[in-house]
């Protein structure tokens, strides 16, 4: 099954699938912390399985975690109690200091194991019929922590060769992790690359897009060794968060099944401006609508996208990235009542 | 002065962010006897806003906004030194750093670049900065300005602790502090009692500009 398929069959049976970002709130349900939770698979597993039963989205991620990559290429990442991990140096200049990197294999990090192991207990512990969502990050945007988000946007015009470079080794990186992902039995996966949004699209294409585009092959490839037995592909998602409006179209071209966008981006301008199989994935504000907002904000600021998308099969309700941990629950229940209210109009089908 | 065609090729330079031919026309301009300070106000300046409007309309991206910023601080390290002691050498001295507990700061070095285009002395103090230093470090530098970014809703309210820190050192109407980032906006800098936001960067020099002629005129 492709995500387009799964969500256009939704639409034809009148009803709309909705996933929003969950992860972090599931601290919540199950009186931890974000950093418990990233150091320990069991219990990760089990805020999720909180989160699944009681929410019943369609598709459940794990808790993002741009660091983990970094992290196991062993820079300096701090752990707060509460908040997202964060890389604190950005040590590759040139090309050359990359060699020290490549003596490490991320896969022998405890961290990158623990997720691995998540993905497994999701997949006993998650109900049937809620997809299993992994995370890795985009080639780019590892390429941003390895030399600091800065150099990086200089580099793309003065040293093209040494972006093109640490992108093509941070893109080994991610599809190994990747691949495990899948084997442990990932069924979605969101490359996350939210420091391309400062890309023009021409550069877009050339130093993210063409990687992103490589890990989902790769990915799939994985995925279609594994088919044989277990019969389903895995379906790939690219997460971009903030105003990435000015990409969507050379997002789609990635091969990505499905686009997430943030809030800042017009959904159903979007949705014009890529093919029907290509699905869209957003894009309430996690901070303001449902970090910060009530529920009857929540209900309308739902309402008003899921009727702005009604035109288009080729959606999903989401929200626009991750959201806090601190979420009020009940914020979340309104966001999947909502969604779950809506009801296909007749003659609105293309 | 002599035509207005004089500063194209130094301002395509600065736009096209070409370093080195930002450089050798400096030195060609001061060797053919322009003043310093004409350089750096006639040619430089009116080049960076131009680079200002063009990712204001989408023309440009930060990448080449980065690199004209460059370009262009290059030849201000040359015309610099030549500048006579009456002349003033800087605008004025602006504090700059991320808030803390944030690490975003892709915004903040343009912000910095472009004060710096617009004859700004920017002391960057990178990102994680605790509101008190930037207090600090503007008592000690006798800066005119603070500017605090912040891209996180978690910890941008700690803004609010910098321009407390402001009025506590007794400096409010002295130094004045501007804020900006993605989650803020007017209505949250009013609040927290910030003497000014900006939106992007070339909006961020204007009202670093409107800011201190209202502090001179304090
Ligand atoms: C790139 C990026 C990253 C990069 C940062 C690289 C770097 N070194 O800066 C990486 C991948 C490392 C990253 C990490 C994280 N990020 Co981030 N990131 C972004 C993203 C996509 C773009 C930010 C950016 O650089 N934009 C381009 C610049 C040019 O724009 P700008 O920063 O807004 O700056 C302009 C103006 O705001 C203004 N300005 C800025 N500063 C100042 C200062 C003054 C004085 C003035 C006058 C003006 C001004 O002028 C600038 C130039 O025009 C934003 C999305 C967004 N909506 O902004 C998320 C975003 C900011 N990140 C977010 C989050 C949550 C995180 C993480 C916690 C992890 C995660 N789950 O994604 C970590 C946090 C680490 C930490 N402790 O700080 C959230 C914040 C949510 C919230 N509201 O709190 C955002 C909004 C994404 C989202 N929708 O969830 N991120």
């Amino acid at each position: 099954m492709r995500l387009d398929q799964l969500a256009v069959a939704a639409y034809r049976d009148g009803r709309r699938m909705v996933a929003p970002l969950l992860g972090y709130p599931g601290v919540q349900l199950t009186g931890s912390t974000i950093r418990q939770n990233t150091f320990n698979s069991e219990l990760h597993a089990r805020s999720l399985q909180a989160l699944a039963e009681r929410f019943r989205p369609d598709l459940l991620f794990f808790m993002m975690n741009l660091s983990l990559e970094a992290g196991a290429l062993g820079l300096p990442v701090r752990y707060p109690l509460q908040e997202s991990a964060s890389v604190e140096e950005h040590p590759v200049r040139r090309a050359s200091d990359l060699e020290q990197f490549r003596q490490i294999d991320p896969l022998a990090d405890a961290l990158i194991q623990a997720h691995i192991d998540t993905m497994r207990r999701m997949k006993d512990l998650l109900p049937a019929g809620i997809l299993r969502g992994g995370y890795v990050v985009g080639p780019f945007t590892l390429a941003g922590l390895l030399m600091g988000a800065t150099s990086l946007a200089l580099a793309t015009v003065e040293q093209p060769e040494l972006v093109t470079e640490v992108v093509e080794f941070a893109r080994g990186v991610v599809e190994a992790y990747g691949r495990e992902l899948v084997k442990a039995g990932a069924q979605v996966i969101a490359i996350l690359e939210p420091t391309a949004t400062f890309l023009s699209p021409a550069a877009f294409r050339k130093f993210a897009g063409r990687a992103d585009r490589q890990v989902i092959q790769a990915l799939q490839e994985e995925s279609s060794r594994k088919a044989a037995t277990a019969g389903e592909e895995v379906m790939t998602i690219l997460h971009i968060c903030g105003d990435a409006g000015h990409l969507v179209e050379a997002m789609a071209e990635t091969g990505a099944q499905g686009l997430s966008l943030d809030s800042d981006v017009d959904l159903a301008a979007a949705a014009r401006r890529v093919p029907a199989d290509v699905v869209l994935v957003g894009n309430i504000d996690p901070v303001a609508v449902m970090g910060a907002g009530d529920q009857e904000a929540v209900a309308a600021a739902v309402e008003h996208l899921l009727e702005a998308m009604d035109p288009y099969p080729n959606f999903i309700l989401s929200t626009g990235c991750d959201l806090p941990w601190n979420t009020p629950l009940a914020n979340v229940e309104t966001f999947m009542r909502a969604g779950r209210g809506w009801r296909r109009q007749a003659g609105h089908d293309k | 002065m002599s035509a207005a065609g004089q500063w194209d090729v130094l301002q395509q330079a600065i736009i096209d962010g070409k370093t080195a031919a930002v450089e050798s026309e400096v030195r060609r301009l001061l060797e053919a006897g322009a003043a310093p300070e004409s350089i750096i106000n006639e040619g430089m300046i009116p080049a960076m806003i131009k680079v200002g409007e063009l990712f204001e309309e989408g023309q440009f991206f930060v990448p080449e906004m980065l690199i004209s910023a460059r370009a262009m601080r290059a030849g201000l390290a040359i015309v610099k030194p030549l500048l006579r002691s009456t002349e003033k050498v800087t605008k004025a001295k602006v504090v700059l750093g991320t808030i803390q507990g944030d690490l975003h700061d892709i915004g903040k070095n343009l912000v910095g670049m472009m004060l710096e285009g617009a004859g700004y002395e920017v002391i960057d103090l990178g990102t994680d900065v605790p509101p008190d230093k930037f207090v600090q470090t503007a008592k000690e530098q006798q800066a005119s300005l603070i500017g605090v970014s912040a891209l996180l809703t978690t910890t941008m309210i700690r803004m609010q602790d910098v321009v407390r820190s402001v009025e506590q050192a007794g400096l409010k109407g002295k130094v004045g502090v501007l804020v900006g980032g993605a989650p803020v906006n007017e209505r949250f800098a009013k609040e927290i009692g910030a003497d000014g936001y900006a939106p992007n960067a070339s909006a961020a020099v204007r009202v670093a500009d409107s800011l201190l002629g209202k502090l001179k005129g304090a």
